[in-house]
């Protein structure tokens, strides 16, 4: 799905959260957001998932603006940092996107059996989500939003405060859903290793704006900026 | 104490022998509390998320009118209704006074608060994050409130069991709006409250027994239904 932002802006009473004048995303394209806390990495994605309304300017989606109706919202979808899990079993959690859309049970199950396998997530598929780990959770969350193979897929930090396994296993998970379906892949990150592994690209936000956009070997090892150089030091690259 | 005994002895054989009257009582009771109930369930579920998951001006102003209303005496209610549906009164037309239509009437305008009340409150703590999920996820108007119905069912069986202990228990409002007459508007509440004032104990407590059946019977399904959840 290609992305067109023209002049958009969040505010929060007088503060303005995100202002970002201009900024096109190619269909297929992996792009990790980095910067600091309170940047506005996760109010971007929220603006483009609709989930958070904007107080100017406006999205395009494959060129058309996105409205409450909009067809879009079914082929996108957010992942967010804390996963909220219904109140069902593992399996229902994943299939929740494909009954909604009125698909026929054999298809459903051999979709959601399918991520099962590849998140490891086979020998608990009947637990309810209320009983799992942090990074059982968030796997169900990741199965969850693709099991749909949405065109653009948002995650907001999806592997913060989970372990390294579960890490693993879904970086895999991820590059291989890229791979295979070419959505469009945003994702916000603290991690700039975890950036440098999946995304093709990098933007940096800081303080609502986008300071510097590019290759991601390119932005992380020899970035133009002067902020985007200190965030990089300070975070240990 | 021996009057007592012999009351609740009289009361057990009156259960036990589905006595005419208590049956009747009991029937019409059920009848206007739960009609009363499922009308306020139907208002206040919608309403409660609304409540809980939008930002409007005046919401505060709103949510403190509904916390007031929560707390209304039945008496107020019951003369206010009484007021409206009077044969002088803006709704006297409709002959409803003294029915059991003008009870359920009332007992909604007390009922429906308190299950709105709890079905904000309960939606105040993760409403929003259910919403954004179902949105993110695809899922359109209606099948976003089946999603935050079905994933605030523990918080709106409670609002709803709630409101049922207020309906079933309640006197004040339905003595003035149906008048308590025998065979007519006659529920348990004012039929107790009736027979302390004539001395028939035994009915009386057979009436309170079968009260106190029927709040035990709500709070173990409560119970039951807050553990599988």
């Amino acid at each position: 799905m290609e992305l067109e932002i023209q002049n958009l802006t969040r505010t929060y009473e007088d503060k303005v959260a995100l202002d970002i004048s201009d900024l096109s995303i190619p269909s297929g394209s992996f792009i990790g957001i980095i910067g600091p806390n309170g940047a506005g990495k996760s109010t971007f994605v929220k603006l483009l998932a609709g989930i958070d309304p904007l107080s100017q300017g406006r999205v395009l989606y494959n060129r058309k603006k996105l409205h409450r109706k909009s067809e879009v919202y079914q082929k996108m979808t957010l992942i967010f940092q804390k996963p909220y899990l219904f109140r069902t079993s593992v399996f229902d959690n994943i299939a929740y996107p494909l009954k909604i859309r009125g698909e026929k049970p054999e298809v459903i199950n051999e979709k959601v059996e399918k991520l099962l396998v590849d998140l490891g997530l086979e020998s608990i598929r009947n637990q309810l989500g209320k009983t799992l780990s942090g990074g059982e959770a968030q796997k169900v969350a990741l199965a969850r939003a693709l099991v749909f193979e949405p065109e653009l897929l948002l995650l907001d930090e999806p592997t913060a405060n989970i372990d390294p396994q579960s890490i693993m296993v879904m970086e895999r998970v991820l590059r291989d859903f890229h791979q295979k379906n070419r959505p469009t892949i945003i994702m916000v990150t603290h991690n700039i290793q975890q950036a440098k592994r999946l995304s093709k690209e990098v933007l940096f936000i800081d303080e609502g704006k986008l300071i510097e956009r590019g290759p991601t070997a390119k932005v992380l090892e020899h970035p133009k900026e002067g902020r985007t150089k200190n965030f990089i030091q300070w975070a240990g690259i | 104490m021996e009057q007592i005994i012999e009351g609740f002895k009289s009361a057990l054989s009156l259960i036990a022998s589905f006595d005419g009257e208590l049956m009747s009582i009991v029937s019409l009771t059920l009848f206007v509390t739960i009609m009363a109930t499922g009308i306020s369930a139907v208002l206040s579920v919608p309403l409660g998320i609304f409540l809980g998951i939008k930002d409007f001006p005046l919401k505060s102003l709103v949510v403190r009118v509904l916390y007031t209303f929560m707390s209304l005496p039945p008496v107020i209610v019951g003369l206010f209704v009484f007021l409206l549906i009077a044969r002088r009164g803006p709704l006297g037309g409709f002959g409803l006074l003294f029915t059991a239509t003008a009870m359920i009437i009332a007992q909604i305008l007390l009922v429906t608060p308190i299950i709105t009340g709890i079905v904000y409150n309960g939606t105040l703590e993760k409403g929003r994050d259910i919403k954004d999920l179902g949105k993110t996820l695809g899922a359109s108007r209606s099948q976003l409130l089946f999603l935050l119905i079905r994933e605030l069912r523990i918080e709106i069986f409670a609002g709803i069991i709630s409101g049922y202990g207020r309906a079933i228990s309640e006197v004040g409002a339905v003595m003035i709006v149906g008048g308590n007459i025998q065979g007519h508007t006659r529920v348990m509440t004012t039929a107790i409250a009736m027979l302390r004032s004539m001395g028939d104990y035994e009915m009386a407590i057979a009436l309170g027994l079968v009260l106190l059946a029927l709040s035990f019977i709500i709070n173990f399904a409560l119970y039951h239904f807050q553990q599988k959840a």
